[in-house]
């Protein structure tokens, strides 16, 4: 059967001027001038029904000197990938955007713009994104001439807001330093009697150069720094980390391990998801549910920390297995927390279930339409509570997934509450999987050691499915076993413009409950 | 609304039941200048969250202390919504470019006399994000610190030990 790459090929044959598998990834490089058409060909046509899931840069200087940019689709039932990659050579610093017809490459092409000094011709809004205003013209840190460790100077500048002008319409603007303790963001409301006809979203006040920071690491020392991109995703974030340089190494992991990993994820996924449920019941002052939950998550954090020594699970992961075992007894343990916990669930369930000003509060608030979570490649609870039915865990299982055959939870509403009943339902689907892990897994080893180095230039990707939804790395080797550039893609980052348009047609007091029912991260955004 | 003093009545108390010792962490011994300067506040402390780039967990932990089995304000603790209600200013994360002057704007906004508390390795000496062209520094290079309370995050219980030392003698 022709694959749907295959098909691709076969469409623009001639015109590719390199196909190649990278890893089991299949390759295209293509001509800057062929770009838009084929990009528009995997998004529209029927059978690809291509979606961008990652966007990015690669300055290939010292070794040649070009910039690279690389398309990563996600093609028709979010199973297979392809990317194409197009040169910059000598001094050309132009690519054409494709923003106008692929909504998603809006911020990847900005991020671009302001980390390489590419420019993506054609692009509707070129304002900076990262680069605040009082960073000094021409500041493009991710080039490799650029020193990681001279800190910035300020200059003077100013940022301007799309703006709505008319009789009656004002302005609210919000942060960085909101009043709840969350982390700096700004939002700015155009607003005309209470509903809101346009949210801009200014992030990127926590920039710590992450990026950056991985190129002066060696490929099998990143681990704790990928821990601590964001906190709440400790485990998603340090997994994907040692899953691309796993392939990069060519490790093996072992089955223990893997089934081991599954165990933390889940563990991390529940905290959150507890957390999230009781947060969205507090934003709408129910605060009964909003204290239980808090009990239940605290439970979870505490077994955590018997568990592996941390609260937040670090330091359980590593390159080529976990550094963390788990005894008979302590699964055991695990499980018989699990099974206090799940009715004590189930019960506040069926009291939120029934609670008839909740639910009026949560319906039809913060609607996203399944057409704009496509257009936009809405990922997480946030596309499975539109109809989406992406979850990489069944999609492209990575670790043991495969022998787990995880049931993806879907709502088709997407309002608040479906964000609410999706996380409601992988609750339970968590505590499921790690019974089921507990009765699957056998005794073995848990880590091998890399014993080969890779070769400079060569890449991996990889994708997990976090508790927020699908994070990507993209892991290039340099010299030595060091890392030549490492992408990260935080579900937030996709995420945080389409919470622009779910708002729309709200009144600003329900803003912080939409926000929560995202919940997304500004560390794992900003980077 | 039966099933939710059912709900309510079956659960027991659970403020208190955290381990007061499950790490290595060494308790934290706050300074006699901070302490001195903590006295106006040792009945009723209100403090104000500020997040210079940290990784979000330091933030988890301190919505944890306001659950109920922390549950904070039992010792007269409570979290304000501003800076200008705030005795303590507690920061967390390495100083960002970007969020520096936000950071001093605070600073000036909160009345005096207030403490500052730095939370976290990276509020303390920008922990792994040291010498990054995005990180201006550790909080001390912007605002004066009175308090540090090391960990990457603190548990919950660390937290409130350090609050508790210092408001004691």
């Amino acid at each position: 059967m022709e694959t749907l790459f295959e098909k691709f090929t076969g469409q623009f044959e001639g015109k590719i001027l390199n196909v190649r598998r990278c890893h089991g990834i299949p390759v295209a490089n293509v001509a800057k001038e062929d770009l838009s058409a084929m990009t528009r060909f995997i998004h529209h046509d029927k059978a690809m029904h291509g979606t961008l899931s990652l966007l990015w840069a690669v300055d290939h200087r010292p070794r040649d000197d070009r910039y690279e940019l690389l398309y990563l689709f996600t093609l028709r039932g979010y199973q297979d990938w392809m990317v194409l990659t197009i040169d910059l050579r000598g001094d050309d610093r132009v690519f054409p955007s494709i923003t106008s017809f692929i909504h998603a490459a809006q911020w990847y092409e900005r991020e671009i713009r302001d980390m390489f000094g590419l420019i993506a011709q054609g692009h509707p809004d070129l304002r900076r994104l990262v680069r605040h205003e009082h960073w000094p013209k021409g500041t493009h840190p991710l080039r490799k001439t650029y020193p990681w460790d001279t800190v910035l100077t300020r200059e003077q500048g100013e940022y301007s807001f799309r703006r709505i002008e008319g009789e009656g319409v004002f302005e609210v603007a919000v942060g960085p330093i909101h009043a709840g303790v969350i982390e700096p963001g700004h939002f700015r409301f155009s607003v005309a009697g209470e509903p809101v006809m346009q949210l801009e979203v200014r992030h990127f006040w926590k920039h710590r150069g992450v990026e950056k920071l991985f190129e002066q690491k060696f490929l099998t020392e990143g681990v704790t720094l990928s821990e601590r991109i964001s906190g709440d995703t400790t485990v998603g974030h340090a997994l994907a980390y040692c899953e691309a340089v796993e392939t990069l190494l060519g490790l093996e992991v072992p089955v223990r391990a893997k089934y081991l990993r599954c165990v933390f994820l889940e563990l991390e996924r529940l905290h959150n998801h507890l957390g999230d449920v009781g947060a969205i019941c507090n934003d709408v002052a129910f605060a009964l549910a909003h204290a239980h939950c808090g009990r239940m998550k605290e439970r979870m954090m505490q077994l955590n920390d018997r568990l592996t020594g941390s609260r937040f699970l670090r330091g359980v992961m590593g390159v080529g297995g976990t550094q963390v075992d788990l005894d008979p007894q302590q699964f055991a343990q695990l499980v018989g927390e699990l099974d206090t916990i799940e009715p004590d669930f189930t019960e506040l369930e069926n009291i939120l279930a029934v609670n008839a000003s909740l639910n009026d509060r949560l319906e039809t608030t913060g609607l996203l339409k399944a057409r704009t979570a496509w257009d936009h490649a809405a990922l997480g609870y946030v596309a499975r509570a539109s109809g989406m039915d992406r979850d990489l865990r069944f999609d492209r299982p990575f670790a043991a997934y495969d022998l787990l055959n995880v049931k993806v939870a879907r709502y088709q509403e997407g309002d608040v509450r479906a964000r609410m009943r999706v996380r409601i339902d992988e609750i339970h689907e968590s505590m499921r999987l790690i019974r089921q892990i507990r009765s699957d897994i056998r005794p073995g080893p848990i880590r091998v050691e890399p014993t080969t180095m890779p070769q400079a230039g060569d890449w991996a990707l990889s994708a997990v499915e976090g508790w927020r939804g699908e994070i990507l790395y993209f892991v290039m080797a340099g010299e030595d076993g060091r890392i030549h550039r490492c992408k990260v893609r935080d579900p937030s980052f996709v995420n945080w413009p389409i919470i622009q348009l779910a708002v729309l047609g709200n009144i600003i007091p329900d803003f912080p409950l939409i926000n929560k029912s995202f919940n997304l991260s500004y560390a794992g955004n900003d980077l | 609304m039966f099933k939710m003093i059912k709900k309510s009545l079956k659960t027991a108390t659970v403020t208190g039941q955290y381990p007061v010792n499950s790490g290595d962490a060494q308790p934290v011994q706050c300074t006699a200048e901070a302490k001195r300067k903590a006295k106006p506040f040792r009945k009723s402390l209100t403090i104000r969250e500020v997040d210079t780039g940290s990784c979000n967990a330091c933030e988890m932990e301190i919505n944890a202390l306001a659950n109920s089995v922390y549950d904070v304000e039992r010792f007269g603790v409570h979290i304000a919504a501003s800076p200008r209600h705030a005795d303590a200013l507690v920061i967390t994360g390495p100083v960002t470019v970007n969020m520096e002057s936000a950071l001093k704007d605070v600073f000036k906004t909160t009345p005096d006399p207030k403490l500052v508390i730095a939370l976290g390795d990276c509020a303390i000496n920008c922990g792994i994000f040291k010498g990054s062209y995005g990180v201006t520094g550790p909080v001390d290079r912007h605002v004066p610190v009175d308090v540090r309370i090391p960990g990457c995050p603190p548990r919950p219980a660390e937290i409130l030990q350090a609050l508790d030392d210092l408001r004691k003698d």
